[in-house]
Formats: C-alpha cells, sequence, structure tokens
C-alpha cells in the first residue's frame, strides 16, 4: 500500500538509499500501488559518488511491502519494510545486485532481471 | 503442497490458512491464525506462552522424544512418484498416527498417576476442617464421625406411585 509519500528502502547497489513515492504509472486515480508497481520517486537519501544523487526523479518498481500480497493459491505473504529498485524506462535495473527477498510476482511482470539478480525469491 | 507447523504455536497449517512473514534476513515464520502472529508480534517468546507445544514439549507435559516423530522430519530431497510407495506411505501415516497418540496417552497417564490419592487426601482434611458446614455441633457432640449416617425411611408403594401420577 504504497502511495505519494511514502518512503521505501533502496534494494540494490545504484546509489539512492531512500526514495519517496511522488506517483504510481499506469493508474489513473489508484490510491496504492503494491508489489510489481512501477512508481515515480525521488530520491531522498543517496550514497555518495554515485552515478544517482539527491533529488533526482527516477522510476522504481516495488518488490517489498508491509502490507500483505495475496496470492491465488490461498498463501499470504507479509514483508518487513516497504523496498523498491530503481528501475530506468525499459524496465531494466540501474544497478547491478538486488539485496533481501524477491516476490515472485516479479517474474510474472516480466521484471525478469531483478529477479535473476536476487539471492532469495518468495 | 506442503503442511507447515505454525512457528508460534506448532499446530500445521493447511493451505489457505494463516499468513507467513519474511522477515529482511529471508527468514520465514509461517503462522496457523492471527492469534499467533499477533503474540509474535508482540514478541512474546512460545516457550514461556503456556498454550504453545514448545512450552509443553519443554516443561515435560507433552512426549519429546519418541521414534514417531523421525517420519515426521524434513526431508529436501524430492522423491520420484512411485505408486506403490505413495500407496504404503499413505498406509504407514494412518498406522504411526494411531501409534503417537497411544503413546502420548501413555505418556501423560504416567505424568498423572497419584493425583488420585492426593486429591483424596485433600478432600479427607478439608472434611476434617470443615465438618461444621456439614453436621450440626449437636450431632457431633453425638457422634464425632465425619460421615454422614444412613438413615432406611420406608415409603409405601401406594404413595411412591402417587408422586410419580403428580409429577
Amino acid at each position: 500500500m504504497i502511495q505519494p509519500q511514502t518512503l521505501l528502502n533502496v534494494a540494490d547497489n545504484s546509489g539512492a538509499r531512500e526514495l519517496m513515492c511522488i506517483r504510481i504509472i499506469g493508474a489513473g486515480n489508484r490510491r496504492y500501488a503494491h508489489i510489481g508497481d512501477v512508481i515515480v520517486a525521488v530520491i531522498k537519501e543517496a550514497v555518495p559518488n554515485m552515478p544517482l544523487e539527491r533529488s533526482e526523479i527516477i522510476r522504481a518498481v516495488i518488490v517489498r511491502t508491509c502490507k500483505e500480497l495475496k496470492r491465488d493459491n490461498g498463501m499470504i505473504i507479509r514483508y518487513d519494510d516497504n523496498a523498491a529498485v530503481v528501475i530506468d524506462q525499459g524496465g531494466n535495473p540501474k544497478g547491478t545486485r538486488v539485496f533481501g527477498a524477491i516476490a515472485r510476482e516479479l517474474r510474472q511482470l516480466n521484471f525478469t532481471k531483478i529477479v535473476s539478480l536476487a539471492p532469495e525469491v518468495l | 503442497m506442503r503442511l507447515e507447523k505454525c512457528w508460534f504455536c506448532s499446530s500445521t497449517i493447511y493451505p489457505g490458512h494463516g499468513i507467513q512473514f519474511v522477515r529482511n534476513d529471508a527468514k520465514i515464520f509461517r503462522f496457523c491464525r492471527s492469534k499467533c502472529h499477533k503474540n509474535f508480534k508482540m514478541k512474546r517468546n512460545p516457550r514461556k506462552v503456556k498454550w504453545t507445544k514448545a512450552y509443553r514439549r519443554l516443561h515435560g507435559k507433552d512426549m519429546t522424544q519418541d521414534s514417531t516423530f523421525e517420519f515426521e522430519r524434513k526431508r529436501n530431497r524430492p522423491e520420484r512418484y512411485d505408486r506403490n510407495v505413495t500407496e504404503m506411505t499413505l498406509k504407514a501415516i494412518k498406522k504411526i498416527d494411531k501409534i503417537r497418540v497411544t503413546r502420548e496417552a501413555q505418556h501423560h497417564k504416567m505424568r498423572m498417576r497419584g493425583k488420585k490419592a492426593i486429591e483424596q487426601e485433600a478432600a479427607i482434611k478439608e472434611l476434617e476442617n470443615s465438618i461444621n458446614l456439614v453436621k450440626a455441633p449437636a450431632a457431633l457432640q453425638q457422634g464425632s464421625e465425619i460421615t454422614l449416617p444412613k438413615i432406611k425411611v420406608k415409603v409405601s408403594q401406594s404413595q411412591a406411585v402417587g408422586e410419580r401420577m403428580e409429577e
């Protein structure tokens, strides 16, 4: 349940540390974004000396939410934090590594590169 | 499909039930219902919460070591499907469950032995102390037994029948 003003952790090594959601892509007046949705975000905190800097506007895909994710087989999964991976316009991750567990739903949404980089897909 | 165990209370989680919580170090905690989930969020230790299996095993209330538990250990090697093996396994599961239940009942029985004697003694002591609630002091002076005397009352046949009719 990510909405504008939500702070998200960054789950890759692209250089950003914390993002603030500004807008949900592909949704007219939709209120919340869930795992697998692309959002427009502004970088609130960045690692120094990296290509991405503070207050840059980038796109990211949400990979973990504290709000439960419901699956068709009845399984309900909840993560410990809200996290996103910075991507470019084509949907490819900007970083080279991904940290933490990633939800399996991203594979169906054609984020295969992120899924392949993930240490754990749950 | 896999039947998991609840992290908090150790009961089986059937498909479609409960919530799985994935911590940031990728450890999965499965809960059978919101009661266990909420207790976990309160940071309660299942070994200290009386109704969980962890507590019961730790405090010797339930059977801890038994050969029937070996059958339920998690094996990570997938077995090739063999119809005979499946058939035998299903039969074995039933039998093993039955054996485990009887052994647990035996364990409970051994744990509770001697309870009747203790209860009897406590009851006798209580009767001795509070006989005044049961028998009047005058009656006590006549006979100081703590048992009530058996009195035979003669009831005539017609009277008994009449009472039943009234009811």
